[in-house]
């Protein structure tokens, strides 16, 4: 897969390229500042992008602009962005909109390259990919009469999974449990949150994540 | 007619207070002079600071009621009291407000009761004439509003007697910063050692324990690689929960979302997460200029603070925050609908859950930028919090 990487630290840039280039993806270009981020994804148009969201020359969200003001150019054009910190309102803004192929990850989780590399390839598909920082934010917030409370541990954990956009058998292979089980859970979790039911596509992932954002 | 009559009662019951104020200056006066032969006697030395005490308080009473009645209040400037006895006596001696509150005192004993006689004997005209011009001929009353007249007359003096002296208010005030001053220093000093614990107790601890478990991955890499391989799995962990804890660290300094987005996106970030539904508004002149780092982090944190304490203490299910920018300040105020009491457990009720430690944190942090904390919340609610930061010194 084509990727066009923008980060500003040297360091992780060299690192980045040098992950993507021996797992055997093509790194179609890389920016280093945050003006260069648009035209460079206009022109390479790759499969996905990897930005940063804290560029120059300001330092600030110029990379989470940048992903912005390229997808309206590109709709659906996958971006995973990554930062030092994660901020609910930032994957609102990214999630927003009902889009397709969205991460938002701490830099921290590309040390695990296996699950970095799995969530590029989601995001890439078209699918989702959210830090589990996040998730845990979204659901540790308060609710009038809060209906997570209603869940089981386990349906917690599957819908913290579900959040962070994976699909059933990942689900099922990260609580060591069967596909069938996870499937049982997703249908108790939609029950008692009162989602209608939908398919294990990203459409899901939105309705959860809208739940939780409410 | 009637809105006469109640401004003359008024007036009266001002003067009828000022009448008995007059009697207790009698009494302080004498209090003063046994004072005064006290110390020279040296038995009685402790008296004389206690009788000045006594006076400022007789003061700030006649400075309340002043602005009372005027509506407009009486500013209250005093040296403190402390240490020892010469001390207390030679600060209460260097004092102006001392001679200015013993001026007072003399003549508060005179014009209170002169103007308290002058009330009473106005009131046969006013029962004379007004009585019939205006009560039956429904006339303007003449002589009623001359009763108002002699209470503005006694505020007035009273006014001019214990308004401190420009030089007195620019004592107080240089006092005060100094006092910030100090404040920021300490404030400062400590924020630098809680940094420098946590770094060293945390972030420095686990890359060196990270770096010990790479050297022995190194030397298990040949002879045992499954041990190596656990090895590196145990250094990845360290390496991450290094990270988590540096972001903690950052976080404590200046959260990066306010680098990222000003003071408004950064509340309203902290809005969006708080759980709460809050509605953010934003006025003043703001002319693109942001505040200092300092200033918006005590905003940002007294925010954050209120927030928490709204969600979690309160009960609270809506609140809204207001946001107001001028050239010279930053305010932001916090209402909630919650239980309220924010303030009272400051004291402590509950050692366990003491709701206002968080508050102590906010109110320190804000007096050191010599701005100030206003917290409402009495015990059924609503709560109110509202922070004002100069942000020109």
């Amino acid at each position: 897969m084509r990727v066009v990487i923008a980060e500003d630290n040297a360091l992780l840039r060299e690192g980045l390229v040098l992950l993507l280039r021996s797992s055997g993806h093509e790194v179609a270009g890389v920016a280093a500042t945050g003006p260069e981020i648009v035209p460079l994804l206009l022109d390479q148009r790759p499969d996905a992008a990897v930005l940063d969201v804290r560029m120059p020359p300001d330092f600030r969200d110029e990379g989470l602009r940048a992903a912005l003001a390229a997808r309206e150019q590109l709709p659906g054009l996958p971006v995973l962005v990554l930062s030092q910190y994660v901020e609910e309102t930032y994957a609102a803004e990214l999630l927003g909109g009902g889009a397709r192929g969205v991460g938002y990850l701490l830099k921290d989780r590309v040390g695990r390259v296996d699950e970095f590399l799995d969530a590029l390839g989601r995001v890439a598909d078209g699918g989702t990919a959210l830090d589990p920082e996040v998730v845990t934010e979204l659901m540790s917030r308060r609710r009038r009469d809060d209906p997570l409370a209603a869940l089981t541990p386990r349906e917690r954990e599957v819908l913290h999974l579900m959040a962070e956009g994976h699909d059933n058998a990942t689900i099922a292979k990260s609580l060591v449990v069967t596909e069938r089980s996870v499937h049982k859970h997703i249908g108790n979790v939609f029950t008692k949150l009162e989602l209608p039911p939908s398919d294990s596509g990203h459409r899901r992932v939105r309705a959860v994540l809208a739940y939780l954002n409410a | 007619m009637e809105r006469a009559v109640g401004r003359a009662w008024r007036a009266t019951w001002h003067l009828v207070v000022g009448f008995g104020l007059s009697c207790a200056c009698l009494f302080l006066v004498a209090l003063f002079l046994i004072g005064l032969v006290a110390t020279a006697l040296v038995v009685g030395a402790g008296m004389l600071p206690e009788t000045v005490m006594t006076v400022r308080r007789f003061a700030g009473f006649e400075r309340r009621r002043v602005g009372a009645w005027t509506g407009v209040e009486v500013p209250e400037v005093y040296a403190p009291l402390t240490g020892t006895v010469v001390q207390r006596l030679r600060s209460a001696a260097g004092d102006p407000g001392t001679v200015r509150d013993l001026l007072w005192v003399g003549a508060q004993m005179v014009y209170g009761i002169a103007l308290f006689c002058v009330v009473l004997v106005l009131w046969v005209p006013a029962m004379v004439v007004d009585g019939p011009w205006c009560g039956v001929l429904g006339r303007t009353p003449v002589v009623l509003p001359l009763l108002t007249r002699t209470a503005d007359l006694e505020s007035a003096w009273s006014r001019a007697l214990l308004t401190p002296s420009p030089q007195a208010r620019l004592a107080r005030r240089v006092e005060q910063l100094t006092e910030t001053r100090a404040g920021a220093v300490a404030a400062h000093g400590a924020e630098l050692r809680r940094i420098e614990r946590d770094l060293h107790d945390g972030t420095q601890a686990r890359l060196v324990s990270l770096s010990m478990r790479i050297g022995l991955a190194k030397r298990a890499y040949d002879t045992d690689p499954a041990t190596g391989r656990a090895l590196l799995d145990e250094a990845q962990t360290q390496a991450e929960e290094a990270l988590t804890e540096l972001r903690h660290v950052v976080r404590g300094i200046h959260p990066p979302v306010l680098t990222d987005r000003g003071l408004e996106g950064a509340v309203r970030a902290l809005a969006a997460s708080s759980g709460l539904d809050v509605e953010v508004s934003v006025d003043g002149t703001d002319d693109g200029t942001r505040a200092p780092a300092a200033v918006e982090a005590a905003a940002y944190f007294a925010v954050a603070e209120a927030l928490t304490n709204a969600a979690k203490h309160g009960g609270a299910e809506r609140a809204s925050v207001t946001l107001t920018r001028t050239p010279r300040l930053v305010r932001v105020r916090v209402h909630d609908e919650g239980r309220g009491g924010a303030e009272e457990a400051l004291t402590g009720t509950d050692p366990e859950q003491p709701r206002g430690t968080g508050l102590i944190g906010i109110r320190r942090r804000v007096a050191a930028l010599d701005g100030s904390v206003r917290v409402t919340s009495p015990a059924g609610g609503p709560t109110d919090i509202e922070v004002e930061l100069p942000c020109a010194w």
